[in-house]
């Protein structure tokens, strides 16, 4: 067992550093606050395989593993969340999905665009009455001619204001409450497909999060992704993946309120004396760093377990739990260690702070991450 | 034609303790990163390869961990890349350097077009390697060059050198340090990474593989000899402004206007 990163996963780290600090870095604070979109910084993305992370080299992407795809989400997320949000969305939970359970021709006619970054992808399970309970998905999809006429509306979609391919997730069986519901792939251009407001959210407020309108929106059969019935199935494939990417989304905001944190203990002082010179704010700065180091280790196992072709449904809980109570508690303790600095938007902590929160809801809030975590607990042989 | 792209891994933080004993920077505290100047070298060479084919090559010496620097530059886009690697070779001083870079150049690269060197690394910033290299293989140089014409014969080339514009042209094989001012490296394809850690090819070279004779390589051909090493003492004093608000800022910017002017980017001598 080799605990230490391997030269290529040094490697990825640093070079995902060093563009996310040049590029996003001046502009992190401020498009937070302007709730802007940073589709300059997305544009030069695509060409570095950003939006391809794991799809396959021949398929333009970057075909990298999933340790390297955890790095990755890391390092933007702890220079812009927000924008980390959109690229592990598009790539776990709508590229994903689409690879792995779309047909050879599905594959060559959607991927391109999604692997590109030239369509964003979107994953719209929530609704006014489906948060937590996936099955409570209202939207309907009803088999017409050689086609779906889909009527519903979804909520809180990340990337929903960019999309350029949302997987829907609908009714197409009434009848059969346990595989009621399918996943359709509809294009922005659709008649019938139209973007609500934008949310005004407490964090990751760069990425345009709204609802989506489907009014006799019609799709061919031919972009029914997986069989009839399958949606839950694909949906949760999806949301493993996708809960390792969130655990790397939390994992990088609770480094950089980390590295903040001991910067500024380092420089502030009071009482004559840096105040790291206290053993209060030094047991502050040991809690988080051993937090920030356990967080890791879990994801990146999770990971290899994926690489290894091994079950990681459970792992993923575990990491996305934990990842996430950590973000929330370290960033807690990065703004109390900035006292009034740290609730001031002069600084990046309160950013980090509100950010934060949000890891522990959605891709399953940490109650849902439990219930995985148990359920596999619980149905394993004494 | 072959081009050689000499890069060095430099540790990535920008000031690094050294050990007060032997005068040597402290490397393994820090993380390798490649020279941000040996990354135009390498910039040019894209441009190079790009423009007019050829095998681009990358070439290392350092220690194991410095292979990284090859599969950064094999991500993007260079053909191959070789580490030079040898407890013989350590301690070398640049004219050491110059000949074991030399050797292993005239052994990876029998139809030499052009070697790219950076300007200076960031951590020891002679500017010496160049010079030496090109000395060592009898090259013609031209150093801190900015823009670049290749045509199958001749290399002309464009630097500013003590305020003057000059143009140059030289006979190839050729050698150029590239300047700062040269095209801007491009961001690495995560796609290339995944490509240089699977199928990148990369060999690793010693003295004997290369024909160095160890009395040429190494601490022991090393002309140079750091003798000492320090920083230098700063002073640290209070002065306790007194009077009228205005007078201080006044006197504030007579001491320290173009300092202060520096740093927020704006002639204060100007403002009122
Ligand atoms: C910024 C943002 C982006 C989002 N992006 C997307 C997206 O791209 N696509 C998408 O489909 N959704 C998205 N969501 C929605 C998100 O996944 C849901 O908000 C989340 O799953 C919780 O659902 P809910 O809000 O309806 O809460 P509810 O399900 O109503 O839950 C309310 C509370 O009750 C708890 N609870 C519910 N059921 C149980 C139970 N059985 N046992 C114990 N506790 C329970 C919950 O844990 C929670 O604490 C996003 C949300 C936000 C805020």
């Amino acid at each position: 067992m080799d605990f230490n990163p391997c030269s290529k996963h040094r490697l990825v780290r640093k070079t995902v550093r060093e563009f996310a600090e040049a590029e996003l870095g001046p502009i992190a604070a401020e498009i937070d606050r302007q709730g802007r979109f940073p589709a300059e910084v997305v544009e030069k993305m695509g060409p570095l395989h950003y939006f391809g992370l794991q799809a396959p080299r021949d398929l333009g992407g970057a075909g990298l593993d999933t340790i390297s795809y955890a790095i990755v989400i890391e390092e933007l997320s702890r220079v812009s969340a927000g924008l980390g949000l959109c690229v592990t969305v598009h790539n776990s939970v709508a590229l994903y999905p689409l690879l792995r359970f779309g047909t050879p021709e599905q594959i060559k006619r959607l991927a391109p665009d999604l692997i590109s970054g030239r369509r964003i992808g979107a994953f719209c399970l929530t609704e006014a009455n489906a948060g937590s309970d996936a099955s409570g998905v209202e939207t309907l999809a009803v088999a017409q001619g050689d086609g779906y006429v889909i009527n519903g509306t979804k909520i809180f979609v990340t990337n929903g204001g960019v999309c350029g391919l949302a997987l829907i997730f609908a009714v197409t069986n009434p009848e059969n409450p346990r595989q009621a519901a399918s996943v359709l792939m509809v294009e922005r251009e659709r008649p019938g497909f139209s973007v609500g407001e934008i949310e005004e959210l407490t964090g990751m407020r760069c990425n345009p999060v709204s609802s989506l309108f489907l009014e006799d929106c019609r799709v061919p059969a031919a972009n029914l992704l997986g069989r009839p019935g399958q949606g839950l199935k694909i949906g949760l494939a999806a949301l493993d993946t996708g809960r390792l990417g969130i655990a790397a989304q939390a994992l990088g905001l609770a480094q950089a309120a980390l590295e903040s944190a001991v910067k500024y203990a380092k420089e502030r002082q009071q009482f004559g004396k840096p105040i790291a010179s206290f053993q209060t704010i030094q047991n502050y700065l040991a809690d988080m760093a051993t937090e920030v180091e356990a967080s890791r280790l879990l994801l990146h196992r999770a990971c290899a377990q994926k690489d290894a072709g091994q079950a990681f449904g459970a792992a993923a809980a575990m990491a996305k739990l934990y990842c996430s109570k950590v973000a929330r508690e370290v960033t807690n303790l990065a703004v109390q260690i900035h006292g009034g600095c740290g609730y001031s938007q002069e600084y990046d902590v309160e950013r980090y702070w509100r950010e934060a929160k949000v890891t522990e809801i959605y891709e399953g809030t940490s109650e849902v991450q439990r219930m995985v975590i148990a359920r596999d607990l619980l149905s394993r042989p004494v | 034609m072959q081009i050689v792209v000499c890069l060095k891994q430099v540790p990535q933080v920008a000031e690094l303790p050294w050990d007060p004993a032997t005068g040597r920077l402290k490397r393994d505290l820090a993380e390798g990163m490649t020279d941000p100047a040996a990354k135009r070298a390498l910039e040019a060479g894209l441009l190079l390869k790009a423009a007019g084919g050829g095998e681009l090559i990358a070439l290392t010496m350092g220690p194991p961990q410095a292979e990284e620097v090859l599969r950064e530059a094999i991500a993007l886009g260079a053909d191959q890349g070789y580490l030079l690697c040898h407890p013989a070779l350590a301690g070398a001083d640049t004219l050491a350097t110059s000949q074991a870079l030399g050797a292993a150049i005239r052994h990876i690269a029998p139809k030499l077009g052009l070697i790219l060197l950076g300007v200076a690394s960031s951590d020891s910033e002679t500017g010496h390697l160049g010079a030496q290299l090109a000395e060592e293989l009898d090259l013609a140089a031209a150093l801190n060059v900015e823009q670049w014409q290749l045509s199958p014969n001749a290399l002309r080339v464009q630097r500013v050198s003590d305020g003057f514009l000059e143009t140059l042209e030289l006979d190839l094989p050729a050698l150029l340090t590239i300047s700062t001012q040269a095209p801007e490296p491009r961001d690495t394809p995560l796609g290339g990474l995944e490509d240089a850690f699977a199928s990148g090819q990369i060999t690793r070279l010693g003295p004997e593989e290369i024909g160095l004779d160890p009395a040429r390589s190494g601490l022991a051909a090393s002309g140079g000899r750091m003798l000492r090493v320090y920083s230098p003492a700063a002073q640290k004093k209070a002065v306790l402004m007194r009077g009228a608000v205005k007078k201080s800022v006044q006197e504030l910017l007579a001491r320290h206007g173009d300092r202060l002017g520096g740093i927020i980017g704006r002639d204060l001598g100007a403002a009122e």
